[in-house]
């Protein structure tokens, strides 16, 4: 039964997540004048704004800043009258017109949800991974790389963040492996970028090699043990840090009691209107199955989000009145 | 009661970025210290927070008591400032 309690407050729109696809929507949303509400528990654009360059969106011919285009989204956001709290939502029940959502500011009823919880590097799993956790494992170049100037840094990984990072990173370490479990996966344009540093021999790619297991002394780490796929001998590689870039897994913790539909890897499943299985809770962006993990890809989707959300309200009752 | 902030921070890093919006929002002020700019100051925020990463925020109240809060952490971060 629906809480119409005056105490309760009552949301057009509850946004969970504040990435590009999130702010894109209260873009899209707030300019229509349906108030939107965003909750975000870490950081204000996503992983876009831990991310040093970002050179495939659209309109920034030289390349944007992560954090700037996140901040510049933001402001957008802000400026139809986005209202951006800090901080978590922790569950979800569909009560027919309004969504019940909890969060760490309490409970919150809302007309529509949209789901933009985007996603967080995964971890490598393998033994002390979590033992060196900032201690010279890291998963944020933007944010630690600083501490390795002039030092030996490992990079695990094959894909487009792993490189991108990998190029950041040459700008402090003196010297970068980057193990690569089967073979390069990232953008040719990136792939030529980083050839710069192999030339320079400050990047050396190790191409069928595992990451088994990350050793230290002490507090910090001081080598990564892992496994030539080709010859099945184990390789060692001096380091003062790990850095892993291994894939992405969804930030849908919070889902998993709900009659939300997500797929066998935690990703929300949807409709072509990107409905969820409760209607009038949406998702969009790097949450939902089938994403692209791409930020415009991002943007368009919670631009057609809100053209869906602005639908379905459409056909229910009027704005509500707090 | 809170006598001063300390946020150790790098140029590039938007979890700092959310440590200065959420002080800056509450109307506190911090002393900021930029690795990047003052590299030399690096052991100082390993030493405080026993970590290679920014940000590291360190909350010294009136009582001289200190709590080093390490990463963007709202559930630390709130209750220390308050």
């Amino acid at each position: 039964m629906t809480d119409t309690t005056e105490q309760t407050p009552k949301h057009d729109v509850i946004v969970v997540g504040g990435g590009p696809a999130a702010l894109t929507a209260a873009i899209y949303t707030t300019r229509e004048d349906i108030e939107t509400l965003i909750f975000e528990r870490g950081v204000v654009g996503g992983l876009a704004a831990v991310t040093d360059k970002i050179d495939n969106y659209p309109g920034f011919p030289d390349g944007v800043e992560g954090l700037k285009l996140a901040d510049d989204l933001r402001k957008q956001a802000e400026r139809f009258g986005a209202v951006i709290e800090l901080g978590e939502v922790t569950g979800l029940t569909d009560e027919g017109e309004y969504k019940r959502v909890e969060t760490t500011s309490g409970t919150m009823l809302a007309r529509v949800v949209l789901i933009a919880t985007g996603s967080d590097y995964k971890k490598v799993g393998v033994p002390g991974e979590k033992e060196f956790y900032a201690r010279g494992v890291h998963y944020c170049a933007t944010c630690d790389g600083a501490f390795y100037r002039d030092k030996r840094l490992v990079i695990v990984g094959g894909g487009n963040s792993a490189i991108q990072e990998t190029i950041f990173l040459t700008r402090f370490a003196s010297h970068i492996d980057l193990l690569v479990r089967s073979t390069i996966k990232a953008s040719d344009v990136l792939q030529a970028e980083l050839q710069h540093f192999i030339d320079d021999g400050k990047v050396t790619v190790h191409l069928g090699t595992t990451t088994d297991e990350i050793v230290g002394e002490g507090q910090f780490v001081t080598k990564v043990i892992g496994t030539d796929t080709a010859t099945k001998k184990k390789v060692e590689f001096p380091t003062d840090g790990v850095f892993v870039f291994v894939g992405l897994m969804p930030n849908s913790q919070f889902l998993e009691s709900t009659p939300v539909q997500l797929d066998k890897i935690g990703f929300v499943e949807t409709s072509e209107n990107l409905e969820t299985a409760i209607p009038g809770v949406f998702a969009a962006g790097d949450i939902r199955s089938g994403a692209t993990m791409q930020i415009a890809s991002a943007a368009g989707e919670g631009a057609t989000a809100a053209l869906k959300i602005r639908e379905y309200l459409d056909g229910r009752s009027h704005p509500i009145q707090n | 009661m809170v006598k001063n902030i300390t946020i150790f921070t790098t140029n590039t890093c938007g979890y700092c970025q959310m440590v200065k919006k959420y002080l800056g929002a509450k109307g506190m002020t911090y002393e900021e210290v930029n690795l990047d700019e003052h590299p030399h100051r690096q052991a100082e925020a390993m030493e405080l927070s026993g970590a290679m990463t920014v940000p590291v925020t360190v909350v010294t109240k009136q009582d001289e008591s200190r709590e080093v809060i390490v990463g963007y952490n709202l559930a630390r971060l709130a209750p220390a400032v308050s």
